[in-house]
């Protein structure tokens, strides 16, 4: 209320203001999703107040957007008409909005990076897969991904080896189950629902295949499921697992009372110090065939339509984009730059952890259109609908796989069509 | 029947009921006695009282939120649309007191559909509308919701009020040549104070209650109420039980402090209408 | 003189006229038309006729949560009657402080139902929470409540059950205090025991305003969206949606107006066949 008074006058007061100024700042509008910890918000805050000390032609608007029913927060605000004008989000929330005519591409910010080579500098692939209907819909700017972290204390302490494939991790979860303590921590959220997107990526499978059909009782995704309800009938995984959300699945991992948990890689940065340092990274693992990949999603930063500063929009990108990289070394972001040269600093060349991640994790990881090329609309959908945390509920309750992914099959038709 | 009886069974009574009010309110005070408790304590102390009391609960939730502003746009738009409820529900309550007819009968009916509508069906279209006259994420599209949703309750309390009003005092009224209105402004309402208290207090209970409609059209957190602002927070900080049991115990206190003030009330309108679905 | 008798009324109605013009009924027909088109929030889609109604019938999560609305609607009812008139009847007894009782059963109700919902979470958390404890105490294993399909729509029904059963407390205390006391001493002068005089004069006193409260009820429960909102969120795999929540889950993140808009318009033809039938119900006996 306050603030939207404050709003109102402040426009009277530049309305009045604007003939007697001969160059009036252009205020923007940047929402940012909230990536890390509490530093995160503290450091793209002070990141923001450098472009604007830089230069004066241009005023940037920092407000940080939290996750719950965010896709509410930007439908309401595109609704309102007080859309912002750049915003970060989540990986399929540019094709989606775009699709309803929300998003403008940036397809000549594009074409100057090419021209200049800047665009090399990106992770392979990042780019293009924001391609969409002929037009790049907006910036890549870091890459979320899942990677399986373990206890370093509680394997030495049974001297079981960290695993490097399937069989290991299952017959490890299993040894390392006993009264309060479980083998892998899970969820029935959407945290918990990466589960099944990576594993069933894993082996090989996913939801679609290189023509974005459906593929989701494939005999690989089954035996990837098969292998996920295994675990859970060793007795391996909490009983309380499938009403658990996310916060309680990390909980649980670290008051030592589970061995294993898929998560981003931030989940170290935000762990109580004391466990921080028995934290460790598996390697990909290898599937029973022999494959290895997981989920991930490009995160980027796109333009709004209702923008009505694209020029000056343009260029805070370019610079916001250029200058992003305290948002890691200072504010812990969770997901992994998409550039390659923040990916040099000492800051993910020194954590073992890190640098980790990206020479290995980073090549493997694929979106939730699986063997699909770039992103399409319907995976937002897919993500929001709850289809696959339903589905990760019912393996979690130790229901048939079967069934439970060809009810899963039934729904995600029904999205897709 | 109700007197004279022997006084250990007005004991046991008591005790019985004593018993079963505690079990019912178990949640509710074990949120109170949490919120003075901090995270690690509930998770490990086996005892349920807190060990040593503390408010750190407290002022992380009002360090780590915009708490002070939710309140202060819950209380804005619950004021505001109790100001609309009861201006309309009070001129509606008259007529159904004092006409019978096809055009009040047909206003009773659609009093009842507003009861059964189910909100979400009207959200969309609203949201359409709201946003061609720019309302979205602004106060006044709640506004106008509430006000017609609490309605039929409003309705139905001042109705019975009204009926309780004898005619002969409008009638001397409209003898003295003050039209309908001037009957109802001038005598009518004047003898329905406390009805009019009442009725405004459960309208403004009502409306910083409610979740549904303020989660859908309020998504800025410069406009946010209270429960919208709670559920946030819950699923920020999901496991932290100290803070989430402090925002609960901070929110239920204007609730409870406004209750105390109609709770003799209560019972008026009893069944036709109702706080809240 | 007749048509100022019409006007003058219609004067009194205006406001609410409008008011629940622009909420209910606009919306009522545009939720209609929205529901024989596709589309999402932000754009209107073509038009599919009957379309979505179709898909809706041929729509497994459509019957479950149609099923569960009403097995939800029915375990609300029957609770909060049994429980609100026992109590009542406790309370219509002499009992000391029954103003403090009074406001001690209606807290439930009356406190917001994020709070309640963020208090029952706690009760129920995990295998140290309170009332596994309890369950403890009588030699039962924890249960975990959330994970468990029957659990959680048990949670949901004792939540909702919890919150709304204070209403019929006072609604029926209200009742009871009504009846005529002579009734009571007729019965007793024929003999009849406790038992006998709550049969045959308390429950045929009690008739239509029970009536009244139980269509009310069916109705706000079938509409609740908070209760099994915020504690489960319709989970797990769907158990304890209902056909709000459902219409909920297409507008908002299926981005499917069009069977959303369908599902919502459904469930009003539903509740007013209820009301219309529980009405006539009521004419004709009382």
């Amino acid at each position: 209320m306050i603030a939207s008074l404050r709003r109102g006058m402040l426009a009277a007061t530049l309305a009045i203001a604007a003939p007697a100024m001969a160059q009036a700042q252009t205020v923007l509008n940047f929402w940012d999703m909230i990536w890390g910890p509490p530093e995160y918000i503290e450091t793209a805050k002070k990141l923001v107040d450098r472009f604007n000390a830089e230069q004066s032609v241009i005023k940037v608007q920092y407000r940080s957007v939290p996750w719950a029913n965010w896709y509410q927060t930007y439908v309401t605000a595109i609704g309102a008409g007080t859309a912002p004008d750049l915003s970060t989000g989540a990986g399929y929330q540019p094709v989606q909005l775009y699709e309803q005519g929300a998003i403008k591409p940036i397809d000549d910010l594009i074409a100057e990076m090419k021209a200049s080579g800047e665009l090399d500098d990106f992770q392979p692939g990042t780019v293009e897969r924001l391609r969409f209907d002929g037009h790049y819909v907006s910036l890549p700017w870091a890459i979320d991904i899942r990677v399986w972290l373990y206890r370093k204390d509680q394997l030495a302490a049974a001297n079981i080896a960290p695993p490097t494939t399937w069989t290991e991790l299952r017959s490890a979860a299993k040894a390392l189950t006993a009264g309060d303590r479980y083998g892998l921590a899970a969820s029935g959220d959407t945290g918990g629902s990466h589960y099944i997107y990576s594993l069933m990526i894993n082996n090989g499978g996913g939801l679609f295949d290189d023509k974005r059909t459906l593929t989701t009782q494939s005999p690989r995704n089954r035996e990837a499921m098969d292998f996920f309800a295994a675990i859970v009938k060793d007795g391996a995984v909490s009983p309380a697992s499938a009403g658990y959300d996310s916060a309680s699945r990390r909980r649980a991992f670290h008051l030592g009372q589970a061995a294993f948990i898929l998560d981003g890689p931030g989940l170290p940065d935000a762990a109580p110090p004391e466990t921080r340092a028995n934290i460790g990274i598996l390697p990909p693992l290898a599937g029973p065939h022999g494959d290895k990949g997981t989920i991930a999603w490009t995160n980027s930063i796109m333009v709004y339509q209702q923008t009505k500063h694209y020029a000056e929009t343009k260029t805070f990108l370019t610079w916001w984009s250029r200058n992003q990289k305290p948002l890691w070394t200072e504010g812990h972001a969770g997901p992994m730059p998409a550039r390659k040269s923040f990916a040099a600093d000492p800051y993910f060349k020194d954590s073992a952890l890190r640098s980790f991640i990206i020479a290995n994790y980073l090549p493997v990881g694929k979106t939730t259109g699986a063997n699909a090329a770039g992103i399409f609309p319907v995976l937002n959908a897919i993500e929001g609908d709850g289809v696959v945390q339903s589905l990760t509920q019912e393996i979690l309750q130790g229901k048939d796989v079967g069934p439970a992914l060809a009810k899963a099959e039934t729904k995600l038709k029904e999205i897709v069509q | 029947m109700m007197a004279g009886q022997p006084r250990p069974r007005r004991g046991l009574r008591l005790l019985a009921v004593s018993a079963i009010a505690a079990a019912i309110n178990a949640p509710i005070i074990f949120m109170l006695l949490n919120s003075f408790r901090s995270t690690e304590e509930i998770m490990a102390s086996a005892s349920l009282l807190p060990d040593v009391p503390t408010l750190v609960n407290f002022v992380f939730l009002f360090a780590r939120t915009n708490y002070v502003q939710f309140f202060f746009n819950s209380f804005f738009i619950a004021i505001a649309s109790t100001v609309v409820t009861v201006i309309a529900a009070a001129l509606a309550g008259y007529a159904m007191s004092r006409w019978q007819g096809r055009l009040v009968g047909g206003y009773a009916r659609m009093l009842l559909m507003v009861q059964m509508f189910p909100i979400i069906l009207a959200l969309i279209p609203l949201f359409i509308i709201f946003r061609v006259l720019g309302m979205i994420n602004s106060p006044f599209s709640v506004i106008i919701i509430y006000g017609a949703v609490h309605l039929p309750f409003a309705t139905w309390m001042f109705r019975s009020f009204f009926d309780s009003i004898p005619r002969e005092l409008d009638e001397a009224a409209l003898v003295d040549g003050s039209g309908r209105f001037g009957a109802f402004f001038r005598i009518v309402l004047p003898l329905s104070g406390p009805g009019t208290a009442a009725v405004a207090i459960f309208s403004f209970l009502a409306s910083y209650n409610e979740f549904f409609i303020a989660s859908v059209f309020l998504r800025d957190e410069a406009v946010m109420t209270v429960p919208v602002g709670v559920q946030m927070f819950m699923q920020q900080y999901a496991t932290d039980w100290g803070g989430l049991m402090a925002a609960a115990t901070a929110t239920a206190v204007p609730t409870f402090a406004l209750f105390m003030f109609v709770q003799k009330y209560v019972a008026y309108g009893g069944v036709e209408g109702g706080v809240k679905g | 003189m007749r048509p100022r008798l019409d006007l003058l009324p219609l004067a009194f109605l205006l406001p609410s006229i409008l008011l629940i013009g622009l909420v209910i009924l606009w919306p009522l027909i545009t939720g209609f038309d929205y529901s024989l088109h596709a589309g999402t929030m932000l754009k209107q889609g073509r038009f599919l006729g009957a379309g979505n109604y179709t898909t809706l019938l041929g729509n497994e999560d459509f019957w479950h949560a149609l099923r569960f609305s009403v097995i939800f609607a029915i375990t609300n009812v029957a609770g909060c009657y049994l429980l609100g008139l026992g109590i009542a009847l406790l309370m219509n007894a002499d009992i000391p402080g029954r103003p403090f009782f009074r406001v001690a059963f209606l807290l439930p109700w009356i406190i917001p139902s994020i709070v309640s919902v963020v208090s029952w979470r706690w009760m129920i958390a995990d295998a140290h929470a309170p009332v596994n404890l309890l369950l403890k105490l009588v030699g039962i294993n924890p249960i975990y409540f959330l994970s468990s399909d029957i659990w959680a729509q048990v949670v949901v029904f004792a939540v909702k059950i919890w919150r709304s059963f204070p209403f019929m407390m006072l609604s029926l205390l209200a009742g009871l205090q009504g009846i005529d006391k002579t009734l009571y001493e007729a019965t007793a002068i024929d003999g009849a025991t406790r038992w006998q005089a709550f049969i045959y004069v308390t429950m045929p006193q009690l008739k239509n305003v029970s009536i009244v409260l139980c269509i009310l009820m069916t109705i706000w429960t079938i509409n609740d969206f908070e209760t099994p909102f915020l504690i489960t969120g319709g989970g797990p795999s769907y158990a304890t949606e209902n056909l709000i929540l459902m219409a909920f889950r297409y507008v908002f993140q299926r981005n499917n107006v069009g069977i959303g808009s369908a599902v919502s318009f459904v469930t009003f033809l539903i509740l007013t066949a209820l009301a219309i039938a529980l009405l006539r119900l009521q004419r004709d006996r009382g």
